[in-house]
């Protein structure tokens, strides 16, 4: 097990040189000057002098590998540079937010797995009645709304109207409610399908219907034989999720001023802020790889066929 | 069963948490009437900032106003107002201002504002002059010096008549405590003189300002402000909405739409300020087609101004006829756009040669067609809104305009190098219009310049714009601003759609909320007066 995590570490190091190099040049190679961003950003008027200082002091003038080769070297040493725009540290910046979306990506990654696996599981158990047929719809809508839109209803409903939970900010177990709930809809949705199609697949199976004939209770066999066979599948989806989640955070954030690093990175998006886009999509893939990497671990604790295969 | 207990403990749990938020808010606001305490909650896109009075970005310029306060300040029309200073007099060599200090006032630290006090904030301003080239009194200051602890005398290289215009400005020309100020000019903690001071800044969250017990002026009704970051309009609105933010203020806070419903909303109070600038389209004269008189004179006639403001502004702005509203100094010239009237826009083209080919839509002259780019940033959605509007007008009378909808900085290159038939831009507001912002014509970096290059009076307006910040007597200035101003507007070089306003929305029981005289400076101090 161990190597097998260890093997899929390694592999992390060449993704993540091959993705910061490729957003490195596709940065630079986009329209529009950088030097003249910076310049923005400080609110420096964009004389000529002005724009052939910025390009000395931000090495411009170097030829796009040896620009990267420079931010490499800078960014082995833990230095991702500095936001054009808060002129602070990048890689501060980065972990001063990251809690907040984590935080809120975790919050929204149980409700998915609170909602998707027992409603799956109990639409499964009750194919084409009405369970069934209800969650259908629900799942129906929960990927059809954008999380954005539906975070405004929320706060329309349940801060506006209602005046049960708070509109915006990170402000307690309240404040969290309902960025959780507009982040994991589209999630705990696909979720809830995915759950119901594995189950219905597994209740298929003779070993199943051998069980059933040993005559054990049907909390066991349900508990058990069905669902442990069944969430494989899910297992699998939970690490896509999680992505899905994170991204769906960096919207929802902003709808809910909440304070992490999808806002953050956002106003870097609007305002070009080269160092901190360029941090901000390394820390993205590591985490995004990071989180493969446990479903992956957990899926070979849970089946020993996938750790056989890696040992072998 | 253990289902239907669940069921029943639902409502049981769901009361406290249902009641929760607006429970607590209320206790909080029975707790601070109880303590004499008064706190507004605002909101702002980013963090106020290490809040250094002589830096720009990240600072946010509301709340360097709220720290820190000028020798003089500025008052709606252009006049100007005792502020630190109490008395000021231009010296006899016509380039010297003698400054008298207004007595008692200390900073927020208690350390005592004095010439002295004047005298190392403006020399390390100074001593970072690249910094601020931007501003032509930086460039022009000789020195400062304390003739005594109560007097300061600023020395300019030569007259320069906006000095108290620019000394007014919210930055670089105001006061750190000197205890505060290292002498390599960074701050070690943001201690002004102003009303407020910062108590507390959690980034990403809120920064929380407390009323300043050493300030001079009269105590205001606030003890507290605490500035949420929130970045999106929509979400702003539904927390005023909800009662978690007391106000919004400013020129673009909310969208058009969102301000019509709550002006319509018996629990809010809406007000929109005086012009405090001017939403604009330069229109080039240094490239084809624009570059012809009549086709700049036609778009002013063939653009309905009217029909941008009443449908796609909402009349949250009144239309503009001219590059300056008539509230700024030297601007009541009493000048008019050219109505709004498409048949003779028309006649003017084909007069000029712009004729219509058999079953086409865009006029043509030598082989020619009639188009042009018309650029706006692209996740701007009131710029996109109008840009299109704009399209469809000029489209009726046979121009292409076509819409280029960029990034900030691809924008800002086009602004820059000239590339565009038509782009956008606000003037500055006050108190820079209309000094400052004619200033930034002469400089090739302005979309401004690039417009004019083509004027065939683009030197004279240069000259003529250097000698009336230079010029010393108010007859001569005046009539100054009266060339320049007609001849930008008689060429046509500008498409004024507007001018901004600060808009602002408030629960009724928050009382008062006064406009400021400037777009940037938001008068807390003076909230719930009166």
């Amino acid at each position: 097990m161990l190597r097998f995590a260890l093997r899929r570490l390694a592999s992390l190091l060449p993704l993540l040189l091959l993705v910061s190099f490729g957003f490195f040049a596709m940065l630079r190679l986009g329209r529009g000057d950088p030097a003249l961003d910076y310049l923005r950003l400080a609110q420096i008027p964009p004389t000529d002098a002005a724009l052939a200082l910025a390009r000395a002091e931000l090495g411009l003038d170097r030829a796009i590998p040896a620009q990267y080769l420079a931010w490499l070297a800078e960014a082995l040493r833990g230095n991702l540079g500095e936001s054009w725009f808060t002129r602070r540290p990048v890689l501060e910046e980065i972990t001063h937010y990251l809690p907040a979306t984590l935080q809120l990506a975790g919050t929204a990654m149980l409700v998915t797995i609170a909602f998707g696996v027992p409603l799956g599981l109990w639409a499964a158990l009750h194919r084409d009645r009405w369970p069934d047929h209800l969650t259908r719809a629900i799942a129906f809508l929960g990927v059809s709304l954008p999380n954005f839109w539906l975070g405004f209803l929320f706060v329309l409903v349940f801060a506006v109207t209602l005046g049960w939970l708070p509109a915006i900010g990170r402000d307690g177990f309240a404040s969290i409610i309902l960025p959780a709930l507009a982040t994991a809809t589209m999630s705990a949705c696909v979720m809830l399908r995915l759950v119901r199609a594995s189950v219905l697949g597994v209740l298929g199976e003779p070993h199943l219907r051998f069980a059933r004939a040993r005559g054990l209770p049907r909390r066991t066999l349900i508990g058990r034989h069905v669902m442990l066979n069944a969430l494989l599948p899910p297992l699998t989806a939970i690490g896509l999720h999680l992505g899905e989640l994170m991204g769906g955070a960096m919207v929802v954030e902003s709808v809910f001023g909440w304070p992490g690093l999808g806002r953050y990175a956002l106003l870097a998006i609007a305002n070009r802020d080269y160092p901190v886009l360029q941090g901000f999509v390394l820390a993205m893939t590591t985490i995004f790889v990071l989180c493969n990497l446990v479903v992956d671990i957990a899926y070979a604790w849970l089946d020993p066929r996938i750790r056989l295969e890696g040992a072998a | 069963m253990l289902r239907r207990r669940l069921l029943q403990a639902l409502p049981a749990l769901a009361a406290p948490t249902a009641g929760s938020v607006q429970a607590q808010a209320q206790a909080q606001a029975q707790a601070q009437a109880q303590a004499g305490r008064r706190r507004l909650t605002f909101s702002w896109p980013s963090n106020a900032g290490p809040l250094h009075p002589h830096l720009y970005s990240p600072n946010q310029m509301y709340a360097q106003s709220m720290l820190y306060e000028p020798l003089v300040r500025y008052v709606e029309g252009g006049g100007i107002a005792p502020a630190l200073a109490t008395a000021w007099a231009l010296e006899p060599d016509g380039r010297s201002w003698r400054f008298a200090l207004r007595p008692g006032v200390r900073f927020a630290d208690g350390t005592a504002f004095d010439a002295a006090a004047v005298v190392a904030n403006i020399e390390a301003v100074l001593r970072n002059r690249p910094r601020h080239a931007w501003l032509a009194l930086v460039e022009r200051i000789e020195g400062v010096e304390a003739l005594d602890p109560s007097t300061v005398r600023l020395r300019l290289k030569g007259g320069y008549y906006p000095t108290l215009l620019e000394l007014a400005l919210p930055r670089p020309l105001r006061f750190a405590s000197p205890a505060a100020l290292r002498p390599d000019g960074s701050l070690a903690a943001p201690i002004g003189t102003g009303p407020w001071m910062l108590a507390e800044t959690i980034r990403g969250q809120h920064d929380l300002f407390r009323r300043n017990p050493h300030h001079w002026g009269p105590k205001p009704a606030l003890e507290e402000v605490l500035v949420r970051v929130v970045g999106d309009s929509n979400a702003r609105a539904l927390a005023l909405e909800a009662g978690e933010i007391d106000l919004t203020y400013g020129t673009d806070q909310l969208d058009g739409d969102t301000f019509r419903r709550f002006a319509a909303d018996r629990r809010f109070t809406t007000a929109i300020s005086p012009p405090i600038g001017t939403r604009l389209l330069a229109v080039n004269a240094s490239r084809f087609p624009t570059e012809e008189l009549a086709v700049r004179q036609a778009i002013a006639q063939g653009i309905d101004r009217a029909a941008l403001v009443k449908h796609v502004l909402l009349d949250t702005e009144p239309a503009a006829e001219t590059l300056f509203a008539e509230n700024f100094p030297y601007t009541g010239l009493g000048l008019r756009a050219p109505g709004f009237d498409r048949p003779a826009a028309i006649a003017r083209l084909e007069a000029a040669g712009w004729r219509l080919p058999a079953g086409g839509r865009i006029r043509q002259r030598d082989g020619k067609a009639l188009a042009l780019d018309l650029c706006f940033t692209g996740s701007d959605a009131l710029q996109k809104a109008l840009a299109e509007a704009i399209q469809g007008d000029l489209a009726r009378i046979g121009i292409d305009g076509k819409l280029i909808g960029e990034d900030a900085g691809t924008y800002d290159g086009r602004q820059r190098s000239g590339e565009f038939g038509m782009i956008f831009g606000d003037s500055w507001g006050a108190p820079y219009d209309p000094h400052a912002f004619m200033g930034s014509m002469r400089a090739p970096a302005h979309a401004d310049y690039q417009a004019q290059r083509g004027l065939p009076m683009k030197e004279e307006i240069d000259r003529r714009i250097t000698g009336v910040l230079a010029s010393t007597e108010e007859a001569v200035r005046a009539a100054e601003y009266r060339w320049l101003l007609t001849t930008l507007h008689e060429q046509a070089v500008y498409f004024p759609v507007s001018f901004l306003t600060n808009k602002v929305v408030h629960r009724r029981e928050l009382g008062k909320v006064p406009f400021g005289a400037t777009q940037t400076e938001i008068p807390f101090a003076l909230i719930g007066q009166g």
